[in-house]
């Protein structure tokens, strides 16, 4: 009898905690990348504002609509969508086809999310980015290197909650990172009073 | 060294790969004589001062840029996209 193959999770489902930081796995989503065909970028700026009410942002950042749809800045003219499963955001993008490259990317990328008051020390432990208040808020994105892991970086929102998003691959490698970075503490100069 | 990426903004070195000299020009034509083809090819000047060489930000936005940087000090002093570069070029053959 053939053995049947299962789906597996790219990383522990159980949640980790440790100096009141919180490292989980981050919801399983829709995601879709959609990068604009040369000089392409403003009709399908224009369809995707028509279709889902919302301005593709032109900086690292990310916005959602009231659909709950996230929309990743993931490069010049280029964004990652992520919805809640049964959106079916490939068939309402399918028009884009013409002017955007479409690409479903639910099984490459995985979300690790990182919650608590000193979620921004440890993140910053792995993370060559200034996280700062003023420098990185809720909704911004940054593309970069979580120790040598290529991730997309997005505050959540002010808790801080951070979400990694990380090719599942090394999603099992980021996530040991980030527990050892839990592990070892929230640094005496990040202490919040 | 941080490079200041128009797309992503100060970025540390291990984000970036060095590609070399952006002043380099594809002769025009394959039939272009030999020698074209060697200074394209193999030919590179080696400038004590400001030199615009190419970097590929493969750890952040993926964009190719056009750095000036000064061989002596390594200041840098401009940071465009390749893709603005190369339209400029392109529009300054045109008129």
């Amino acid at each position: 009898m053939p053995e049947v193959l299962h789906p597996r999770d790219a990383v522990s489902p159980v949640p980790l905690t440790a100096h009141g930081v919180t490292l989980r796995a981050g919801a399983m989503r829709e995601s879709v990348s959609l990068a604009a065909f040369r000089g392409q970028a403003d009709t399908l700026r224009a369809f995707v504002g028509k279709e889902f009410d919302v301005d593709l942002p032109d900086t690292p950042r990310s916005v959602e609509n009231a659909d709950g749809i996230t929309f990743i800045w993931a490069g010049p003219n280029q964004w990652l969508l992520r919805a809640a499963p049964g959106t079916d955001l490939l068939t309402r993008l399918s028009p884009c086809a013409a002017f955007a490259a479409l690409t479903a990317q639910g099984d490459s990328r995985t979300a690790l999310e990182l919650r608590g008051p000193g979620a921004r020390a440890i993140a910053a432990k792995l993370v060559p980015v200034d996280l700062h208040p003023r420098a990185f808020a809720a909704g911004d994105v940054a593309l970069t290197l979580a120790g040598h892991i290529a991730v997309i970086l997005r505050q959540v929102d002010d808790t801080p909650c951070y979400e990694f998003l990380v090719f599942r691959s090394l999603a099992q490698s980021l996530h040991h990172e980030l527990h050892t970075a839990m592990l070892g503490g929230i640094p005496q100069a990040d202490r919040i009073s | 060294m941080r490079l200041n990426c128009p797309c992503c903004g100060p970025r540390g070195l291990e984000e970036f790969t060095y590609r070399g000299d952006a002043t380099v020009r594809r002769p025009e034509s394959p039939t272009a004589p030999a020698q074209d083809w060697v200074d394209y090819v193999y030919l590179r000047d080696n400038p004590a001062g400001p030199h615009r060489e190419l970097w590929y930000h493969g750890a952040g936005c993926r964009s190719w840029l056009v750095v000036t940087r000064d061989t002596r000090t390594h200041a840098i002093s401009d940071v465009v996209r390749a893709v603005d570069v190369a339209r400029a070029d392109k529009e300054g053959a045109g008129s």
